[in-house]
């Protein structure tokens, strides 16, 4: 009761044009949300110089992004400054008159803010972006989304700051609550700003200790000047505002723009609640799973004590189980989801958590998990790197470092530290992206260095972790005499060093180790399931454990070329009374999988196709398609489901694989008796005869083709034979058309005179009593490749070169040279391939007594025979028999044509098969490989020098604007410079 | 805790031991009955698993167990193996009004005895049987409302239990105590019908895994060798802590009969 996913194989590295989207916080899937999905708006980037109208702030060269509808900026170091702010709110775009050379825009926002951005690419660069800019700025505007920023704005809190700032902060009591403006205002304006549940039910912490009304007053000045919520640029100061901890109040309204999912929340108006209206009162497992965690979410705070919290947190964690069903829920969520909630909106929330499960936590909460695991091993490796002698004790005293830190990813420190730690750390988090989490992970394991190397065993490290994160509010340096020190706490101490000591961990650190360990993740999880799938089969019947794996693996390949349909949850009912074995879901193949599996196991279901061309010597396999497969799956689909499960699939196996002669005679016999009334009509007989041909179809010679013949004969001689009132005298013509004695529909054939048919000709007993089962064939199956990771640009020269469909054009351009010089052949890989000579068994003399034989010799039984057939034949409007039968009669007369080229390849094929066997790598594989390992070494080498450089300068705050003292004088000017007339 | 960093200087036993099964059977609160004898209406969600310690005396012996109460839902369940690897006892859990969490506590077992330690004494214990008595013969009334609601929120399901207050209990059980009892033996694992809430069979769980564990007989052989002295019990207490490790990395067929 397992069900198989191949997702993980899906995985494809992120585009170098994704990776900017990521990095702008954009959202990456236009999909269903986005209105034109099809039609992509082409985008730009420019180096530009950026400077803020009032002149506060230094200017910084960078780059300029339009990617309609969003207009983005970084510097050139991607940290000091950046911004990404819709179209739609800009209002005026002006040409600046300045000095000659010097190409300059002024973009101002709704609000008023004036931005300056000099173009410093050249001349037709710059021209290209500008009509680039207007014809974006148009479509903005043609779609009305200009209207909508002024109504959207109202529902940011930082708009209420910025219009009535002295109101707000200087009426706003120490713990933020509302309480205080509605009492000293008895007409309290029209708030319609989002907010989480701290506003009613108070925000976590000490107000006064946060020193909530100082921050509040820090944030009002900034964002008065440097734009907020979907206007916001991020310039130093804002990082290290973010850094000493968000107003509470502000808090939600940060997060969201910081992460982005403002803009989600900006373009999907309406989205969230219609969700939740389309699918009310709507159940799945999902739903469940989060009814059971509600009340386990963040209960100690006022607001999970309530029906208010508890509904809000039911709806957001079930309105994203709707969106992303495929995910649904995964405990930690909720923590999350309830952690967010205390500061923003139901719908920012629903945005948020978006946000964090594509994109800021890729794949951690999927359904196998494969992105905690994989960032697990991340973490671990990079505490191999930067503190070496703890990773060695870890190893030493067998400790996992998953234990602590799992949790600390999954639920971002929330569960583990008191919660106004936590969100310190969330605020960074969003600020300055995933890497947070690993500096923090890393800080805390070098600040508690010496007591971790005391630690024996896994209780004992987490044991530690907790006394430590009990006592982060305790003084870092509690004997030290200077009170400064002494002031510092051990929170303190732990964001300093996490963002000073391990600066060295970036965003390309982060990826590229991902990189480097996915495919072990992927390996791992996929082998655990694979375990998994084994163990808890029902019966192995009489394969072993290591036979049902290869049964998986040939099954998971064929998933991975024909994914199945998704895994459907049965609809839970009403009451537990289900059976417990249907509870959970559990994948099942279809009829289109099933071919592909067969393919894999069966000799006879594949076509393979020797191809010899002079130049190289293939094999090409395709996928058999046949009725007699086709039979095959609704033969072992027990259950009438339509579909097959894995246990279907080893139960199938176990059915044929370990047949005797007579076992395997009633296996093929049952799997032709439709209606299994012991008997086979006359269209089965011709069907199995059918069946016969097919499994025999690349067989050298004709020895096959004459026993199915045979085969046919008799089985219509002894059924007729065997029948209570037998026709008289059918030798003439005229018998012919008379209606066969018994109706083609009718049970004609029992099992018994089956068998004997078969046992009456040598080349099909052998083939019942070991070739049938010899034709399934269990073997390891080669390590599928992942997906082609790109690794720089020479992996992207290779993978593109190295394409499935090149490797096909390159085989027909072999071929078709083979073909002009003489040398192209293809010859059928026999399924069986007893004969590999033209030797042609005899067949035995007939079971029946002379007195009930019709015929006395063989010829003339040959000629009734075919008599008999053809009228039937027809009947059942088949052509493949029509058309063999002859050809088996002709062959037998004639030295056979094809059959010798297939005989002198004989060896030709022996080699192919080894060659199949060993699956020889192409030269271009292994080039790729090592142009991979090469990438990421200097991928490396150029990170260390990036480390160090940024371990220099990261914490001296001086933020280096890439312009030279002349350069920003031209900037400064431009701040007075007045529009082109 | 002063000894909390240092297991192996302490003069008890560490027995590690892994909690496993369903999610929502109450696994946290049979380990929060048994840790702290409380039962807790909204305890914090297992994320991965969570951590405690408790000591048992069992005769003249300390044991100190080492429990890792993993979360429950199904995507976890790659996870697990981290836990329980050289675990030296697990208790699977299920609960009596779901039959489908005895199918995963069978194959909880299954990997159990396939993956982790081998010498691993594993418990089966039917949780919640509180909700399956009659409210005459149970000593903690499990009808009143007041602790229903408690049982809802920490371990049932909702929507499961409500139907609970009317009918006749007995219904509500899915899993025969005879059929758990028959698999139990027959898969040779220790087998209890437990209620976290009233504290039904807790201690008796962990009493009998401290029982069955392999020192067990260890401790028993240098008894008798060393007959009944004071001199010969402290000493065999000493070996006991020597005795384990060894006795975790080296198959034991002692117990697993």
């Amino acid at each position: 009761m397992s069900t198989i996913s191949t997702a993980l194989r899906n995985f494809k590295e992120p585009t170098k044009e994704q990776l900017t989207q990521i990095f702008f916080s954009l959202p990456t899937v236009p999909s269903d949300l986005s209105e034109n999905a099809s039609e992509q708006p082409e985008k730009m980037e420019i180096n530009a110089v950026l400077s803020l109208g009032d002149g506060e702030e230094d200017s910084y060269a960078g780059k300029l992004h339009i990617m309609p509808p969003y207009l983005a900026f970084t510097s050139l170091d991607r940290k000091s400054v950046r911004f990404t702010i819709p179209l739609s709110t800009i209002r005026r775009v002006e040409r600046l008159n300045a000095r000659a050379g010097i190409y300059a825009l002024s973009l101002l926002t709704w609000h008023g803010m004036k931005i300056i951005v000099q173009l410093t690419s050249l001349r037709p660069t710059a021209d290209l972006f500008c009509s680039m800019l207007r014809d974006s700025l148009k479509v903005e505007l043609q779609k009305g989304h200009m209207k909508l920023v002024k109504s959207f704005v109202k529902t940011c809190y930082s708009e209420e700051l910025v219009s009535s700032s002295s109101n707000v902060a200087d009426n706003e009591r120490e713990d933020g609550s509302l309480i205080s403006e509605e009492k000293e205002n008895p007409v309290p304006r029209e708030s319609t700003y989002h907010g989480g549940l701290g506003l009613k039910f108070k925000f976590p912490g000490d107000p006064k200790k946060l020193r909530e009304s100082s921050k509040i007053k820090l944030w009002t000045t900034y964002l008065r000047t440097h734009g907020r919520n979907l206007t916001l640029m991020r310039y130093p100061q804002c990082t290290r505002l973010v850094q000493v901890g968000l107003p509470n109040r502000l808090r939600g309204e940060m997060w969201e723009t910081l992460s982005g999912s403002i803009y989600l929340r900006f373009s999907n108006p309406g989205y969230y609640e219609r969700l939740l209206k389309e699918h009310d009162g709507k159940t799945s497992i999902s739903t469940e799973d989060i009814e059971k965690d509600l009340h386990r979410s963040l209960p100690e705070y006022a607001g999970y004590q309530s029906e208010d919290g508890i509904g809000a947190l039911r709806r957001v964690l079930q309105a994203y189980s709707f969106k992303n069903p495929e995910l649904g829920y995964c405990q930690a969520m909720n923590i999350l989801a309830a952690a967010i909630l205390i500061y923003m909106s139901e719908e920012q929330a629903f945005w948020l958590l978006e946000v964090l499960c594509d994109r800021l936590l890729p794949g951690y909460y999927a359904p196998s998990m494969h992105g905690t695991l994989l960032d697990q091993r991340v973490f671990e490796s990079l505490v191999q790197r930067c503190l070496p002698i703890i990773h060695d004790h870890f190893q030493a005293v067998d400790v996992q470092l998953s234990v602590a830190s799992l949790p600390w990813f999954l639920s971002l420190f929330i569960n583990s530290m008191p919660m106004v730690f936590a969100f310190r750390i969330v605020d960074c988090f969003f600020c300055m992206g995933p890497k947070v989490l690993f500096q923090v992970g890393l800080a805390i394991l070098k600040i508690n260095g010496e007591a971790l190397l005391q630690i024996q065993d896994d209780g004992g490290f987490l044991n530690l972790m907790r006394d430590y994160f009990a006592n982060l509010g305790e003084s870092a340096h509690p004997q030290s005499a200077d009170p400064r020190a002494r002031a510092i706490t051990r929170f303190q101490e732990l964001l300093l060093v996490s963002f000073r000591e391990f600066s060295v961990i970036t965003d390309e650190t982060i990826l590229s180790e991902r990189k480097r360990f996915r495919s072990e993740i992927i390996h791992s999880i996929e082998s655990f399931s694979k375990r998994a799938a084994v163990r808890n089969l029902k019966t192995l019947g009489r394969f072993t454990k290591e036979q049902a794996g290869l049964i998986y693996d040939a099954l998971y390949k064929a998933m991975c070329i024909v994914p199945p349909p998704p895994t459907v949850a049965p609809p839970p009912t009403l009451l537990t009374t289900r059976d417990s074995g249907e509870e959970k879901p559990e994948t099942r193949i279809g009829l289109r999988t099933f071919q592909y599996f067969l393919s894999e196991v069966a000799t006879w279901a594949r076509d393979e196709k020797i191809v010899m061309n002079g130049f190289q010597q293939r094999v090409d396999r395709e996928v058999a398609e046949h009725e007699f497969i086709d039979r095959l799956f609704f033969f072992w689909d027990i259950a009438c489901r339509g579909a097959l499960s894995f246990q279907d699939l080893v139960s199938g196996l176990d059915g044929v694989m370990f047949n005797d002669l007579m076992e395997n005679i009633e296996w093929f016999f049952n799997l032709h008796d439709k209606n299994k009334d012991g008997y086979l009509t006359k269209d089965e007989v011709l069907t199995l005869s059918e069946s016969f041909l097919f499994i025999f179809r690349y067989e050298v010679g004709d020895a096959y083709l004459g026993a199915v013949s045979r085969f046919m004969t008799n089985a219509f001689e002894y059924g007729d034979a065997l029948l209570p009132q037998p026709e008289s005298k059918p030798g003439e013509e005229r018998e012919l058309l008379s209606p066969p004695p018994v109706a083609s529909n009718q049970p004609y054939l029992n099992l018994a005179t089956f068998r004997m048919v078969v046992l009456a000709d040598e080349i099909l007993e052998s083939f019942f009593e070991t070739d049938l089962s010899a034709s399934f064939k269990l073997q390891p199956l080669p390590e599928m490749e992942l997906p082609i990771s790109s690794g720089g640009l020479l992996g992207d020269i290779w993978s593109t070169i190295a394409t499935d469909s090149n490797k096909k054009m390159f085989n027909m351009f072999t071929d078709e040279i083979g073909k002009t010089i003489g040398k192209h052949q293809v010859v059928h890989k026999p399924s069986i391939g007893r004969y590999t000579k033209l030797e042609e068994p005899k067949a035995r003399e007939s079971l029946l007594t002379p007195a009930m034989r019709k015929s006395p010799s063989r010829t003339s039984l040959v000629s009734v025979s075919e008599s008999t057939v053809a009228p039937t034949v027809s009947a059942a409007s088949t052509s493949t028999l029509n058309v063999t039968i002859p050809t088996a009669e002709s062959n037998k007369a004639l030295p056979v044509v094809p059959d010798s080229a297939a005989l002198s390849a004989l060896p030709m094929i022996q080699a192919a098969n080894a060659a199949l066997m060993e699956r020889t790598p192409f030269a271009i594989d292994d080039a790729k490989d090592d142009a991979d390992d090469d990438d990421f070494f200097a991928d490396d080498d150029d990170n260390d020098d990036d480390q160090v450089m940024d371990e220099v300068d990261a914490f001296l705050e001086a933020h280096d604007s890439g312009l030279t003292d002349a350069d920003k004088k031209v900037a400064n000017d431009l701040l007075h410079a007045e529009p082109v007339k | 805790m002063a000894d909390a960093a240092s297991g192996s200087t302490d003069k008890s036993v560490q027995v590690k031991l892994v909690l496993l099964g369903e999610a929502a059977v109450g696994k946290s609160s049979v380990v929060l009955r048994f840790v702290s004898n409380e039962f807790q209406p909204n305890k914090e969600p297992t994320i991965g698993a969570a951590f405690l310690t408790q000591k048992c005396r069992l005769e003249d012996r300390v044991l100190r167990y080492e429990i890792w109460d993993t979360a429950g839902q199904e995507r976890f369940h790659s996870l697990a193996p981290m836990y329980y690897r050289n675990a030296q006892a697990a208790v699977v859990v299920y609960d009596v009004t779901k039959a489908s969490s005895l199918e995963k506590a069978k194959s909880w077992v299954k990997e159990l005895q396939r993956q982790a330690n081998p010498n691993i004494v594993i418990a089966l214990a039917g949780n919640k049987v509180d909700l399956v008595q009659s409210s005459g013969a149970s000593s903690a009334g499990p009808a009143s409302p007041e602790s229903e609601d408690e049982a809802d929120d920490a371990t049932a399901t909702p929507g499961e239990t409500p139907g609970s207050s009317g009918t006749e209990p007995d219904s509500l059980r899915q899993v025969p105590k005879e059929e758990a009892q028959a698999y139990a033996t027959e898969a040779g694992l220790l087998f209890f019908e437990t209620s976290a809430k009233t504290g039904e069979g807790i201690v008796d769980i962990f009493t009998e895994i401290a029982k069955k564990i392999p020192l067990e007989h260890i401790l028993a052989a240098s008894r008798g060798a060393s007959g009944r002295s004071g001199v010969g019990r402290a000493s065999g207490t000493q070996q006991e802590a020597v005795n384990l490790q060894e006795d975790a990395n080296k198959p034991k067929d002692a117990c697993n009969c």
